[in-house]
């Protein structure tokens, strides 16, 4: 009993810093707060997973012209950093903007034509050698 | 002032390779076919919103004129419930542009019908009575978001319950009905831009992967292959220039597989 008290203990004290897929969701979440302030309509479905370091995952969507998408990622791995950058279908660079902050980052995209984009997401360090990442985006 | 500059360009040596860990630019063009990214195995299909939201910024159209009024039967085959539900959520978007409380009204009912009827009522309970709330004030901004919500939460459900078939053909339904009506609403006033919007031969043909994927006694049901040879039938048009006439027809081959689902449930 006592053995399992102390297991429960130990495991108390490292369940916090174990970072949660649940937990990347909430903090892209977080980085999509400023935009739905802004009237982009956030999209209430997520995509992620666990990436190495340096390990890229490429999502395709179909984007229509005449729509403005903010595309956020985020990890709950401190001290990642993670990337996510958006082509289209031949391979062109075609954001708008971006920003990169730690563990979070973002694309701006403004389709110059409807069709399908490839959202390239990538965790650039981390210290954990799986590192857990989410996505979500809204638009207006 | 020599040690100075040494440490200045310490630092600088420090942060720019810091930089270039982790926020080098990205490269201005990949080459998709070598790159090394493994691809989700899903495309992402947007939202009825997604297109919709464009629609807006297109002009105005008529759109009590496109509005249908199918009556819903809850009962029948699961696969002609899942796309009939998919239509009537993109129906839905259609009696929101037009601003008719009480067929959004009617909409949110039908949601709640066709998802009791294979299983996920529970999902959409709180979707559903939003949508009727929310109507009734005319708040159309949370109508569509709760629209878009019911959709996502039916599909997940229908993931969480082994049921990803089902889960596709929930899809395909809102895409053929919004198709139906971005083809109509496309052909009234044509526009390159409007007609551009149809460039969507990736989801296209993910859908025919879907149901070609499917297992033989979902594939061979008579609604669910109609739909299939729907699809090949639209392909062609997709995958080239859209002129007016491939609009035309895209409506017209839409308008056919939308009544079909409608008349067999």
């Amino acid at each position: 009993m006592r053995r399992f008290l102390i297991l429960v203990g130990f495991y108390a004290l490292i369940a916090p810093v174990q970072a949660s897929l649940d937990d990347a969701i909430a903090s892209a979440v977080q980085a999509m707060e400023p935009y739905a302030k802004l009237g982009y309509t956030v999209r209430d479905d997520e995509w992620g997973g666990d990436l190495g370091v340096r390990e890229q995952k490429a999502i395709p969507h179909t984007l229509f012209k005449g729509n403005d998408y903010w595309f956020c990622m985020a990890s709950d791995a401190e001290g990642a950093h993670v990337a996510i950058h958006l082509y289209d279908s031949k391979g062109k660079l075609a954001e708008s903007d971006s920003w990169q902050k730690g563990r979070f980052a973002a694309v701006r995209v403004l389709p110059p034509a409807t069709g399908t984009y490839f959202i390239i997401v990538e965790v650039t360090n981390s210290p954990e050698d799986r590192t857990n990442w989410a996505m979500v985006y809204g638009y207006k | 002032m020599t040690k100075n500059l040494v440490r200045v360009v310490l630092v600088a040596a420090f942060f720019f390779s810091e930089g270039t860990g982790f926020c080098a630019a990205a490269p201005s063009h990949i080459d998709l076919s070598k790159f090394p990214a493994t691809q989700l195995d899903e495309i992402v299909v947007p939202l009825p919103s997604e297109v919709f939201n464009v629609l807006d910024k297109l002009g105005s159209p008529n759109w009590q004129e496109q509005l249908r009024n199918p009556v819903i039967r809850n009962t029948g085959e699961r696969a002609q419930i899942a796309l009939l539900l998919g239509s009537v959520v993109a129906e839905g978007f259609v009696a929101v542009e037009a601003a008719d409380k009480e067929r959004v009204k009617q909409i949110g009912r039908d949601v709640l019908e066709l998802a009791r009827a294979i299983g996920v009522e529970s999902t959409v309970l709180s979707r559903t009575n939003s949508i009727v709330t929310k109507a009734d004030s005319g708040d159309w901004a949370t109508v569509r978001q709760e629209l878009d919500g019911a959709l996502t939460d039916v599909k997940n459900a229908m993931i969480e319950l082994k049921d990803d078939q089902l889960a596709h053909l929930v899809s395909l339904g809102g895409w053929l009905r919004g198709t139906e009506v971005l083809t109509a609403v496309v052909q009234k006033s044509y526009s390159p831009d409007g007609a551009d919007l149809l460039n969507q031969p990736d989801l296209l043909r993910y859908f025919q992967e879907r149901i070609a994927g499917m297992p033989p006694r979902l594939r061979t049901n008579r609604l669910v292959n109609r739909i299939q040879k729907g699809l090949d039938e639209i392909s062609p048009l997709i995958n080239q220039k859209i002129t007016p006439d491939s609009v035309k027809r895209i409506n017209e081959i839409t308008g056919q597989m939308v009544k079909a689902i409608d008349s067999r449930a």
